[in-house]
């Protein structure tokens, strides 16, 4: 059947991955966008090129995640899906019997409730990014510890402090709080992962039937602190697939196999080498001022996006 | 004097159209855009729902453009949508605005029409005999117009999911409303309804797709207007979905004149009698209405419900906790949408895209 490539650009960070004639994981990436998601792409691909020795050929390429969209024009994708669905595929094939996904990633956070397979109902954080990883991160650096070490250190602790869990903004105030008047920073490290738990469960798990096997993954799924929280607020343990951090990847190429190409729109891997780059400027034709972007690709304009009245991209094609 | 008025759906068209024919001077707001939305958040309460700040954005910028008279349909408490024509007044006073405020009563009792016989007081004055008596055709043809966009728009939300050439159903639509919008006369208006109607119709249509059935419930304004929903009817539309509403400004109107009971009202109080199961009271707003309707979908068997609502929206959010439950016991997946001021376009796309492709798993299609 041949090897498929599946990308998932999130907020925060970029996955990569390679998945070979039965399904199995060749090569993954994970890398941090640093606020430059082309970059991340294009490094994201050299890691797993590096991973299968320097040559693959590949058939056929899926993207997901919030800037899907950036990376299918960029990388030449067969298939753009949103990261709900994606998500899902991977997790049925993972674990058919898999009733609920908790997925918390950098800025988003999602409940897939399964059904025999199927997916029966979701949930997303919307307008409100709190109970998501950025903001362990940032508490993180405030803390000055690192990331990695952050689960593990909250599951030190005698005595979780508690944290309001209405908002992570408001949490911040009661943790500072808590840390000046004397607390150690291991309970103010697990107070958070109970808080933003909390948080979660009661904003995106809302009225959600959790049942279980519950699989949890996304990027937060590598902190055993939030892992802890969580079944200690669901009561059960939690699934942790082997790839929990690449799983929208895997999820995106798995879809983009199901769809049989007869031929894939795929730039090649030595769109690594050339420069890559956007350029945005203001519309100012009407009111609603729009930001439109172009991607170059040696200097070339290759795509065009951002205009609502799309008179950009029409340009383009004539 | 120069009216002007929220540019909200298809209400600059028929409020236009009234001042219009009464050879009453006015002023349309410039169409929602991201300054709309700009001034009107910067000159609210930071916790105040979104529609508030964009209809208040468009009565700032048709101040600016030169009116001096608002005309603003009110409604009632509970929700703050009740005092959105109270508190907008005293912003607008307060950033040292000059105009004249006309609240069009949402009930008609005899304490509203004692109010907006004091508001018109002044502004009859300046209105000649001819306005005066142009007036009540004036009102005919802003209801008859009201009633063409909205045929109008019915037929666009029909003929959406079966579009071959994407975005098509939409230009055609707007290019519907504009004729619509150009008619002076009752003959030219009954021509643009008609052409209009057939310009949609006869798009390139693919008539063997079978699309879901999904019905937008919630919050009125947010429901109405694709600048507050961020173009739900149109995604949904274009994603292949047949997408059905019971919020016009005609039901709200029939309601307001307590025609409800008599005909086209009167789904909704079918609406609100099924939602007694789940609510024994009137919450407010469309609480109640969203509920029922969400129950009575799932009966007719539609394929899912999209329910809009503000962030912070007190009826809406009380009835976001009720619809899980409804979503359960009538097996019909419910797909709640919270709007507010940051771009999500790409998030409501990326929701919307998985609930329909949920509704395809369910139904077995994939």
């Amino acid at each position: 059947m041949g090897n498929y490539l599946g990308i998932d650009v999130g907020s925060i960070t970029t996955k990569s991955v390679i998945l070979g004639q039965d399904d199995q994981v060749l090569a993954k990436s994970y890398i941090r966008n640093s606020g430059r998601p082309i970059e991340a792409i294009q490094k994201g691909l050299e890691e797993v090129l590096a991973q299968v020795g320097g040559s693959i050929s590949i058939h056929g390429v899926g993207t997901t995640g919030s800037a899907r969209h950036l990376a299918a024009y960029l990388v030449g994708a067969d298939l753009i899906k949103n990261e709900i669905t994606a998500h899902a595929i991977a997790v049925v094939d993972f674990l058919p019997e898999a009733k609920t996904i908790i997925e918390i990633g950098g800025q988003d956070s999602k409940i897939i409730v399964l059904r025999n397979g199927v997916v029966v109902d979701f949930g997303m954080n919307t307008v409100c990014a709190a109970g998501t990883g950025s903001f362990l991160d940032q508490q993180a650096t405030r803390l000055g510890i690192s990331i990695e070490a952050f689960g593990d250190l909250a599951l030190q602790a005698d005595h979780p402090v508690r944290i309001a869990g209405r908002c992570t903004v408001f949490a911040e105030t009661d943790m500072i709080h808590k840390q000046q008047i004397g607390h150690s920073v291991e309970d103010i490290v697990a107070g958070l992962c109970d808080s933003l738990v909390k948080n979660y469960l009661n904003n995106v798990g809302r009225g959600k039937e959790m049942l279980s096997p519950i699989v949890f993954q996304g990027g937060v799924a590598a902190n055993r602190g939030i892992q802890k929280a969580l079944e200690r607020e669901l009561e059960v343990s939690l699934v942790i697939p082997k790839h929990f951090d690449v799983m929208g990847a895997i999820g995106a190429a798995k879809l983009v196999k199901r769809a049989n190409l007869f031929k894939t729109q795929f730039r090649g891997f030595d769109l690594t080498q050339k420069s890559c780059s956007t350029r945005g400027f203001e519309c100012s034709e009407c009111e609603n001022q729009c930001e439109v972007i172009e991607l170059l690709m040696n200097h070339h304009v290759v795509a065009c996006w951002g205009d609502l009245c799309e008179r950009y991209r029409h340009r383009e094609k004539a | 004097m120069k009216v002007t008025f929220p540019h909200l759906g298809s209400m600059h068209i028929f409020c236009k159209a009234i001042a219009e024919t009464a050879g009453i001077p006015y002023i349309v707001p410039p169409e929602t855009s991201r300054k709309t939305l700009t001034l009107g958040a910067l000159h609210s309460n930071e916790c105040i729902c979104l529609p508030f700040k964009m209809i208040l954005g468009n009565f700032i910028e048709a101040l600016q453009k030169g009116a001096d008279t608002i005309v603003m349909v009110g409604s009632g408490p509970p929700c703050r949508l009740g005092l959105y024509d109270l508190v907008q007044k005293v912003i607008l006073e307060d950033m040292g605005l000059h105009y004249r405020w006309l609240t069009i009563p949402p009930r008609l009792t005899w304490r509203a029409i004692w109010k907006n016989h004091e508001e018109t007081k002044e502004l009859r004055k300046e209105l000649s005999a001819k306005n005066i008596f142009l007036f009540p055709y004036g009102l005919w043809m802003g209801w008859k117009k009201m009633m063409a966009c909205e045929a109008l728009e019915k037929l666009a939300m029909k003929v959406r999911p079966r579009e071959i050439s994407k975005g098509e159903t939409q230009r055609r639509w707007r290019q519907a409303l504009s004729w619509v919008d150009g008619a002076k006369t009752p003959k030219t208006l009954e021509g643009a309804v008609k052409k209009g109607k057939t310009l949609l119709q006869e798009m390139e249509q693919d008539h063997s797709r079978i699309p879901f059935k999904v019905a937008i419930v919630g919050e009125l304004y947010t429901v109405m207007d694709p600048h507050i929903n961020r173009g739900v009817e149109q995604k949904l539309g274009e994603l292949g979905v047949e997408v059905t509403r019971t919020s016009w400004f005609s039901t709200h109107i029939l309601r307001s004149v307590r025609q409800n009971k008599a005909n086209q009202a009167s789904e909704r109080i079918r609406f609100f009698e099924a939602s007694k199961a789940y609510l024994d009271y009137d919450v407010g707003a469309e609480c109640n209405v969203s509920i029922g309707e969400a129950i009575l979908r799932s009966k007719e068997g539609y394929d899912g419900v999209v329910h809009l609502m503000p962030f912070a929206c007190m009826p809406e959010t009380t009835a976001s906790g009720i619809l899980n439950k409804v979503g359960k016991d009538w097996d019909i997946p419910i797909l709640t949408l919270i709007l507010d001021e940051q771009e999500i376009e790409g998030r409501i796309q990326t929701l919307l895209e998985a609930f329909v492709e949920m509704l395809e798993w369910k139904k077995g299609v994939a």
